[in-house]
This record gives C-alpha cells, sequence and structure tokens, in this order.
C-alpha cells in the first residue's frame, strides 16, 4: 500500500528495502534523498535503523519519515527522540502519505542538502 | 440439552471465533505475499502464515474436523517446503495456497452452518504437488538438514566464534549479492549470535555478524562476495562467557531477535457483556425513578437536605453515564473487521469479470458496537461487490471515457457525534437514473415522469425485485440485494444514501448509531401522550408561534433561517386529539433541502433511555422504533425519526423551496 502511495508521485523513483538491514545496505548501493521507514519490520526495529543513521555523520541530515501505528505513542515518542524528521501514523491515506513525503523532499531543497 | 452437549457446543463456538482469527490473518498475510510474487518472500510473512495454519491444524483436530485439519496440514507443508527452499513464490504456488485457503474457510463454514463439507481432494492434491515442486531438490526437504537458526533454547551450538563482516557495494547488489542473501548462507553454516551495522572510515557501511561455525571453509569461500572474517578473540569481554550465556548477550543488543510481546487481550463472550449492559439498563431505570421520587418530595424535605441528595443524584447520574460509556468501549471494535476480508473480494470479482481495481481503505480503526460490526457485513459486502460487477467499467470502456484503466473503490469509515459513516465509493459509471426511472414505470413502481433524484433513486434500487440486470449474475444475485441493505441498515438505527454521478462513479453512504442500547432521548409530548425521540436523529428543536405557520397545498410549512421548512403534527400523524395552541415546539431533522419538522405540543425534557427495540413484524408500526421506559414506571413509545422523516418527505412531493 505504501509502495502504491509512493508511486503517485511521478517525479520521484523510489526503492523498497524488505527488511532493516536492506534498508542500510541501500544508503550505499542506491543512494536516496529521503527515508520512510516502517517501524515494524522482520528483522530489526526500525529505531534501530533510525539510531544508526543519526548516528553516522553521513545520514544525519537525511530525512526520514516514521510510520507508526495507532495507540503507539511510546514508539513514536522513541522515534522523534531517535531523530525522525516526521511521522505518520498508520492508518494514513494514500494521499496524505504522498504529501508528507513532498513536503518533506521539499523541505530538504529549500535547506539546500545534497540529492 | 446435556451438559456434556452444551460444552461441545460452546467449545464449537470457540473453534469457529478462532478459526476464523487465524483465516483472516492467513488472508492477510497471503496478501502481503501477493506482493513479492517471483522474488524472496519476507521470512516474518510466511512465519506468520506457518504459525497460522499450524495452529488450525491443531485447533481443527481437537474438534474432529478431519477435512480442515488435512487441508491446514497441507497448506502448512507448502509453506515449509517455500522456507527451506529459497523462498521463490510462483504465481502458481501462490494462487495454489490460495485456493488452499479458500477450501478451508469452506469447510469451516460448512461445518459451522451445519451443512455437507465440500470436496476436497482436488484442492489437497493440488497443495501436496506443489509442496514437492517448491522445496528444491539441491536443497533437499528433509527437514533435519535444515540448520538451526539462532533462537535462545536452540540445539546447542558448536564450533569457534567468529566476527564476519559484510562490506556492501553496487556491484555486488547487481550481481544479487544483499546483506539479506549473506545472513541467509550464514544461517546455514551455524549460530548466528549478532549482526549490527558498522560505519566506515570513508563514509561507507559495514554489517558485523558474530557467528559460530565449525565450516571455516564456506566462509573463506565466500570472500568473493564481500565477505572478510575473523576469529572473535577470547579477551573480548562480550564473548567471554560461555555460548549458554551469548544468547542473553545478544538478546540485550536488541538486533536480530524478535522480541515475542505478550498479549493482554482477554476474549470475552458478548453475551456477558449484553448482561452487563442489561443491569446498567435497569440502573439507569432505577435511577430515573429516583430522580422523580426527589421532585416530589422537594416541598417536604428541609432545603439543605434537597440539595444533597440533589447532588449525590447528579453524582450518581455522571457515574452511570461513565459506565456505560465503559462498557459501550469494551463492545466496541474496530471496523477494519469487516474491511480486512474485502481485498480478497474484491480481487477474486475484478478476475472474474476482467476489470481491474484497486480497493482503497481509511479509517478501519473507527469503532463500532460489536453487535453492529457482524449485521453490517453482509450489507458492505454486498455494496463492494455491487461497485466491483455493476460500478466499475471494464479497462476498455474506461480507457474510452479517458479513464485509468485500474478502476478505483474506496471504503472508508468515520465518526460523525454519535454516529458512524461508511462510504463505499467507485470511480466507475455512475447509475444510469434515466434508465432505472424508465425500468421503474415499466414495472409499475413509479407513477408519475418526474426524473428522479438520489433519494428517490435509492428508494427505486431498494424496491424488492427491482433489477436493472437483464441477467442475475453471481455478484449481484436476482434484485433483492439492495433491499436487504437497506432492511439491515435501518433495522440496526441506520440510514442509507447514495449519491452518483453518470460517468464518474457512484458513492453508497450508511450512517449508524454507535450502540443500540442507551441512548439520550428528547421527551415530547402530545395531548396526553409521551414520546421519546433519539437525539442521534435530532438536529435541532425550535419553537413555533402558530401564526408563523402557514398552509400551502394542504401542507403546512413554517419559517426557519430564512427557510419554508415542511413540518407535520405528530398528533395529527398517529390520530391524537390535542387543543390548538398558541406556540409549539418542532423537532427539525435532516438539513438543507431534505429538513423537516415534526410539530409537538412541547418538549420536556432530555433523558437517557433503555432502548427496547420492536421487532416482532406484527406490532411494528411505521415510525415507532421501540419502547422505553420512564422513571415513573410508565411505558413510552419511541419515535423512528429516520423512517419519520421519510415518510413526511415522501407523502408530499415538497421539492420546490418556497423563499420568504
Amino acid at each position: 500500500m505504501v509502495r502504491t502511495a509512493l508511486a503517485a508521485l511521478d517525479d520521484v523513483s523510489f526503492v523498497e528495502a524488505a527488511s532493516g538491514l536492506r534498508a542500510i545496505e541501500m544508503l550505499v548501493t542506491e543512494p536516496v534523498s529521503a527515508v520512510v521507514l516502517d517501524l515494524n519490520m522482520p528483522d530489526m526495529h526500525g529505531i534501530d535503523v533510525l539510531r544508526f543513521l543519526r548516528s553516522h555523520d553521513h545520514y544525519r541530515t537525511l530525512p526520514v519519515m516514521v510510520l507508526t501505528t495507532r495507540h503507539d505513542e511510546a514508539s513514536r515518542e522513541a522515534a522523534l527522540a531517535a531523530g525522525a524528521s516526521s511521522y505518520m501514523t498508520k492508518p494514513f491515506t494514500p494521499g496524505g502519505l504522498v504529501q508528507s513525503v513532498r513536503e518533506l523532499l521539499d523541505a530538504r531543497v529549500a535547506r539546500g542538502g545534497r540529492s | 440439552m446435556s451438559d456434556e452437549l452444551r460444552f461441545e457446543s460452546s467449545f464449537l463456538d470457540d473453534y469457529f471465533a478462532e478459526a476464523d482469527e487465524h483465516l483472516v490473518s492467513a488472508r492477510r498475510n497471503l496478501l502481503a505475499l501477493e506482493g513479492t510474487l517471483g522474488g524472496v518472500a519476507s521470512p516474518a510473512v510466511l512465519e506468520e502464515l506457518f504459525r497460522s495454519f499450524h495452529s488450525l491444524k491443531g485447533i481443527s483436530a481437537m474438534v474432529e474436523l478431519y477435512e480442515a485439519e488435512a487441508l491446514a496440514h497441507h497448506l502448512e507443508g507448502c509453506l515449509r517446503a517455500l522456507r527451506q527452499g529459497d523462498a521463490t513464490l510462483t504465481p502458481v504456488l501462490f494462487e495454489t495456497l490460495l485456493s488452499g485457503v479458500r477450501a478451508l474457510e469452506q469447510v469451516t463454514a460448512a461445518r459451522r452452518s451445519e451443512a455437507p463439507l465440500p470436496v476436497i481432494d482436488g484442492a489437497i492434491a493440488a497443495l501436496q504437488s506443489a509442496a514437492s515442486e517448491a522445496a528444491s531438490p539441491a536443497r533437499g526437504a528433509d527437514p533435519s538438514s535444515q540448520p538451526a537458526r539462532q533462537r535462545p533454547g536452540g540445539p546447542s551450538p558448536s564450533g569457534r566464534l567468529w566476527k564476519v563482516t559484510f562490506v556492501p557495494s553496487p556491484e555486488l547488489t547487481a550481481r544479487g549479492v544483499k546483506v539479506d542473501s549473506i545472513r541467509e548462507r550464514l544461517l546455514q553454516l551455524g549460530h548466528l549470535l549478532a549482526v549490527a551495522p558498522r560505519v566506515l572510515a570513508g563514509g561507507g557501511i559495514a554489517f558485523e555478524f558474530d557467528l559460530q561455525t565449525e565450516r571455516e571453509d564456506a566462509l573463506q569461500a565466500m570472500r568473493g562476495d564481500g565477505v572478510s572474517y575473523e576469529p572473535l578473540g577470547t579477551s573480548d569481554p562480550a564473548t567471554d562467557e560461555a555460548p549458554a550465556a551469548s544468547g542473553s548477550a545478544t538478546a540485550s543488543r536488541a538486533w536480530d531477535i524478535a522480541v515475542a510481546v505478550p498479549s493482554n487481550v482477554v476474549r470475552v463472550d458478548l453475551s456477558r457483556l449484553d448482561d452487563l449492559m442489561r443491569l446498567i439498563g435497569d440502573l439507569v431505570v432505577t435511577r430515573a425513578r429516583l430522580e422523580d421520587t426527589l421532585r416530589r418530595i422537594e416541598g417536604s424535605v428541609a432545603p439543605r437536605d434537597f440539595r444533597a441528595l440533589q447532588e449525590h443524584d447528579t453524582q450518581l447520574e455522571r457515574q452511570l453515564r461513565d459506565l456505560r460509556e465503559g462498557i459501550m468501549r469494551v463492545r466496541l471494535v474496530p471496523v477494519g473487521e469487516i474491511f480486512r476480508r474485502m481485498p480478497f473480494v474484491v480481487r477474486d470479482l475484478a478476475r472474474d469479470h476482467g476489470k481491474r481495481v484497486r480497493l482503497e481503505v481509511t479509517g478501519q480503526g473507527t469503532e463500532i458496537d460489536k453487535f453492529l460490526i457482524e449485521r453490517m457485513m453482509d450489507p458492505v459486502l454486498h455494496l463492494v461487490r455491487n461497485a466491483v460487477s455493476h460500478g466499475i467499467e471494464a479497462p476498455e470502456p474506461r480507457a474510452a471515457a479517458g479513464k485509468p484503466g485500474e478502476g478505483t473503490i474506496r471504503l472508508s469509515a468515520s465518526t460523525a457525534g454519535e454516529s458512524v459513516v461508511v462510504e463505499i465509493a467507485d470511480d466507475g459509471r455512475g447509475i444510469d437514473t434515466p434508465k432505472v426511472a424508465a425500468r421503474a414505470r415499466a414495472a409499475g413502481l413509479l407513477a408519475d415522469e418526474r426524473p428522479l433524484d438520489d433519494r428517490q433513486l435509492l428508494d427505486v434500487l431498494c424496491t424488492s425485485g427491482f433489477s436493472t440486470r437483464d441477467e442475475a449474475d453471481r455478484a449481484s444475485g436476482r434484485g433483492v440485494g439492495m433491499a436487504v441493505v437497506r432492511g439491515a441498515v435501518q433495522e440496526l438505527g441506520g440510514t442509507l444514501a447514495v449519491a452518483t454521478q453518470p460517468g464518474r462513479g457512484t458513492t453508497f453512504t450508511i450512517t449508524l448509531p454507535l450502540t443500540l442500547a442507551i441512548t439520550g432521548a428528547i421527551v415530547a409530548h402530545v395531548g396526553n401522550r409521551t414520546f421519546a425521540v433519539p437525539q442521534a436523529g435530532v438536529r435541532e428543536v425550535i419553537e413555533v408561534q402558530r401564526s408563523d405557520l402557514r398552509t400551502i397545498e394542504r401542507h403546512e410549512l413554517a419559517t426557519h433561517r430564512g427557510q419554508a421548512l415542511p413540518v407535520v403534527r405528530l398528533g395529527r400523524l398517529f390520530g391524537i386529539a390535542s387543543a390548538d395552541r398558541p406556540r409549539f415546539h418542532v423537532i427539525v431533522a435532516g438539513a438543507g433541502a431534505s429538513a423537516v419538522g415534526l410539530l409537538v405540543d412541547r418538549i420536556s425534557g432530555q433523558r437517557e433511555i433503555v432502548v427496547k427495540t420492536i421487532t416482532d413484524p406484527l406490532i411494528r408500526v411505521e415510525g415507532v422504533s421501540g419502547a422505553t421506559e420512564l422513571g415513573d414506571g410508565r411505558l413510552v413509545l419511541i419515535l423512528d425519526m429516520p423512517a419519520l422523516s421519510r415518510r413526511l418527505r415522501d407523502g408530499p412531493r415538497l421539492k420546490e423551496r418556497v423563499s420568504t
């Protein structure tokens, strides 16, 4: 569903990682300008991926949006504390997700971030 | 019924409830797998599916439903093969799994309705051959060749400890060497204690695996794939401990080990909650009596004592309301329970009809009474089916109309005050209203030649026996569908509405009360009769002077907010004699052009009522939804505002607004 929603951003290409380790690997193999991170992944917790990114100078400014589930304020706060740029609560509308990703990308351009 | 039989039947109920949960979860996970067709399936999803089938196998055996047990067993076999092979899920295998699950659903459904069980030999044979194909012969299907996965309490590990480092690169990725595949290969070699990413000095990334294995030769063979390794020094404090303790060290790093969260959900039989709700209903009535008694003795007790009593009474009222809301919340379940099955329905049906349909679901978290949800399943299902089979066009006509080949059905739920709104919207061809009108006239359902508005359109669609399709197809039935849908919605105190635009699509809207049993109501009087009007259907209450009422074409109109508001005297409707008065109260329902007013002598207040619905068709009266007991023990009728306003609007065709 996330993928279908993001496909609507026609001027943006996206890559998908099925696991946390794979997501980290992709930072090297397929440089990205923003990350949409689901906290629930099969191998490692999304928070751990985020902490790893933020501990690394190279990825400290990479925009990361975290997807959390409803009633999980704890994870949301943990994610924000760990350095998430924004968060979105599931269930969300595809339109809302696209809008947020767009905002994230625009904010990065405004700040003059790398591509 | 003997105790043993009773036990058995409640045991079976438990079985059906649990089987249902597993089947729904299996369906969901299969759908997730469909997204990875042809690629590497997520191990977590496979694991969960496997668990579902495994549990189904176990519980089916317990209730001696051997057909279900056999199906679950072979589904489990397929998945085991899939997990041992390189987990490549082919479309054929996927379809086999899907039809296996479908057969399993049919078997449990047949058992539940005590119908003859369907023949499952074909499904089982398909699963068996799929399982043997999926297990790639190179790896062998013998479970004992499966290496132990890292898991505390697993087989005791042996071998040396190694730190294996993998440095990914675009070149390696292009060759298919990724961190996931490296991890899988290491898992085959031995005991994987930990995985962690690390940043390299140049800004790159490396993954470090702590591995216990005897197969140094295999590690050496992996050197070409960006892998390096070194023995873990015994001086390293983290690995100083015995292998048995390293499991906990790994867990504390929180990498790579799924932590099972204990569930704190309690399953409660709905009838127990009904009992509680009934007790609270009794309490509400008792308190209403107390309030009446208080009013009676007001003059005969000391004012200070009376104030104290009144204070306690108010407090009791508040606590009672909290208690009622608490119980109500327990009964609420996410509406997503209905929605979860819909992707499969849409998928199957779209394929049958050669259409491409995307389902967008929002608001699954919206909560609604458990009682309502069970009864809403079929109506929503029917509307979704209609949307696929009648609403959405085939890809070619869509393309010709300048629309994307893939149609969209939006299924959404939201809360609005005391109501829940469920919408089923498609972007299909819309309903051909003139054609429906012509058919209705031909069938003698419609007398005049005036065009239909959306509401009248719905009335025609919901007339039993009406169908615009020449032949009934599997999805739509034979024209009884919409009548049943509206009947079901109305029985639950809800309303159904339709909005359609030619070429743009159709939206059905179901509005339901959050709960049924206890509701806030307005107490209204006509002559010497008293009625209760549930607040959910009331927009506002206004006072009108007799001189403000005008009669046009035998219908009375009041002026409200600069608009003419058609009003009907409740007394006249029910044939109750009442003296003419200079002032009336009018209960307004509906908004905009569909607003109507119900004129009563006076409104005396507002209170919580316990609804006893009248479902006996012999004593059902249109406009009355049930009865309740007021504090003094008097029984009063509860007005069915949606039905009344429908009748008020339908009677006279008051479409032309008289502007003032």
